[in-house]
């Protein structure tokens, strides 16, 4: 789901640049305010979590194996405004480092995964869960969540995608950048992630939630919070 | 004298992948261990190539940043095939006259180029998302077919094939994609991280979160290797697969003590700091004065933004 360089035009990373902005000095100053001079470590902790996430390879009922992103867990474990920050670090790092994602896509990319994602994965399991505190409603809770982050932030990247056409075309109406209208990029993205990546990120943020529920539940952002 | 060796062990090692039907699988440890394996070694391959001595190596860490960014809008900002092809000459020089090595340098940036910039955009080449010209006909249909509407309509026209004006939208988003990597890359070549991280600075970007990127940058490093001994540990004691569920539950409770590893770093880490006396102010100093190499490099690298632009 990381954008590469090119893809994007001007019109399109530009705000997004500034959309992340805002949410980078909002979680700043909040974590600022709740961890104190504790936030330095604290937040590369987390980004160094996430970035981790990935790392790790989860089989699949099919034979096949995927990561997840992590940005769902990330919010649940430690809150959406510390995983706005962790996550985007994250996906700074790999852009400038691994060339994964763009240099002028980091502001997409991190509105799509680092903003979108958690706040979604967050309020999707808010509202699951309801006032339940066991875990046949948690883990329901847990898995929607994870699923739902990854889908919302892949249609919001098959929107930026599908867009393209519209608002960046040459002399002769040719695209300029992403060339697949968004009757093509929205079913191809949010299929995808309904029916293969969406699951893998469900599955990977339930058995986290779950297994930090059965032995740390102290430790958990949304279970203090309740 | 006869041979007391178990013939157990004078068989070749087993392979590393398990056979499915008719196919090789790698399975999920496997691809856990190269992938942590593979941060780790890039991370090394790039502080082996940025300690080199060469032309770009020598000039200050923000001024490759402001030749990095600007670069990199200029590249977003062209239209036209032929700007795009003497924008990535202009690149692929100063590569070749830096001592990058330049085979590994060009795998690198083409085969994420060939990836991302021309498999992705292929097929919209087709007539049925660029119409054009035909000048590789693929398929014929006995009629033309059309559904949906607005925005969200799809129509498959009775012959469907390749168009030049497809053609030439996957070439200009090839070189874009491939001029973009390659800048990133030549910066990320000749420059420690510790350096372009701390050239945020010059972009007004606040010290706590330089401070912040450069931890966990340190920390990504740190963990990435108790990634790989972890899943070499679990690898090694592997007789057989590992079944799909009891798999997903490892995983998952590997994750987990990852967490707390993590945490109890931050703890130490914090300590640390105040051991040293931090006082919750972080500033970034130390920032040496710009040579007047690095001056003329900056100069240089503006009038040639500046052509490239106007070209």
């Amino acid at each position: 789901m990381h954008v590469p360089d090119g893809y994007l035009s001007p019109q399109t990373y530009v705000p997004l640049y500034g959309v992340s902005f805002v949410f980078w000095s909002i979680a700043l100053r909040k974590m600022k305010r709740e961890l104190s001079s504790r936030s330095t470590p604290y937040l590369a902790m987390a980004a160094a979590f996430s970035f981790l996430i990935q790392m790790l390879n989860i089989p699949i009922p099919g034979g096949t194996t995927g990561h997840a992103v992590g940005a769902g867990i990330t919010a649940l474990l430690l809150g959406p405004w510390t995983a706005v920050i962790a996550v985007s670090m994250v996906l700074i790092i790999q852009a400038i480092v691994f060339g994964d994602g763009g240099i002028t896509a980091i502001g997409a990319n991190c509105f799509n995964m680092a903003v979108v994602m958690p706040f979604v994965s967050y309020w999707v399991f808010r509202l699951v869960r309801g006032k339940a505190t066991g875990e046949r409603r948690l883990s329901p809770a847990a898995f929607l969540a994870g699923y739902t982050g990854l889908v919302a932030a892949a249609v919001v990247t098959a929107v930026e995608f599908g867009i393209q056409p519209l608002i960046a075309t040459g002399a002769d109406g040719r695209p300029l950048y992403a060339p697949y209208p968004l009757s093509i990029a929205l079913p191809t993205m949010a299929l995808e992630h309904l029916l293969l990546f969406g699951i893998v990120e469900g599955v990977v943020t339930m058995l986290l939630l779950k297994y930090f529920l059965k032995h740390e539940p102290g430790i958990v952002y949304t279970v203090k919070e309740a | 004298m006869e041979n007391r060796i178990p013939p157990f062990l004078l068989r070749p090692p087993a392979e590393p992948t398990e056979q499915g039907r008719g196919k090789v699988r790698v399975s999920f440890v496997d691809r856990g261990v190269r992938h942590a394996a593979k941060v780790v070694s890039d991370a090394y391959v790039q502080w082996e190539l940025a300690s080199r001595e060469g032309l770009l190596q020598k000039i200050d860490a923000r001024v490759k940043l402001f030749f990095l960014l600007s670069f990199v809008v200029v590249v977003s900002l062209k239209r036209e095939i032929g700007a795009e092809t003497a924008l990535g000459g202009f690149i692929f020089l100063l590569a070749a006259v830096t001592r990058v090595p330049f085979a590994v340098y060009c795998r690198r940036v083409f085969f994420f180029g060939f990836l991302f910039g021309f498999l992705v955009a292929l097929p919209s080449s087709l007539n049925v998302i660029t119409p054009g010209r035909i000048i590789i006909p693929l398929l014929t249909f006995p009629e033309a077919y059309e559904a949906g509407g607005y925005h969200l309509s799809w129509h498959l026209p009775r012959q469907i094939g390749i168009t030049e004006e497809g053609m030439r939208g996957v070439l200009l988003l090839t070189l874009r994609v491939v001029n973009s990597l390659a800048l990133s890359f030549l910066v990320l070549f000749t420059t420690p991280l510790p350096e372009i991280i701390r050239g945020l600075k010059v972009l007004k970007v606040p010290d706590v979160f330089i401070v912040m990127l450069t931890l966990s940058y340190k920390y990504i490093f740190l963990f990435a290797q108790t990634v790989e001994e972890v899943y070499r540990a679990k690898k090694s004691r592997l007789a057989g697969g590992l079944k799909g569920s009891s798999g997903r539950e490892w995983v998952a409770g590997r994750m987990a003590f990852l967490f707390r590893k993590t945490q109890m770093r931050c703890e130490d880490v914090y300590k640390a700091m105040l051991g040293r006396g931090f006082s919750d102010e972080v500033r970034i100093s130390g920032f040496r004065k710009l040579s007047s190499r690095d001056w003329m490099a900056g100069a240089a690298f503006a009038v040639a933004g500046i052509f490239f632009l106007l070209l």
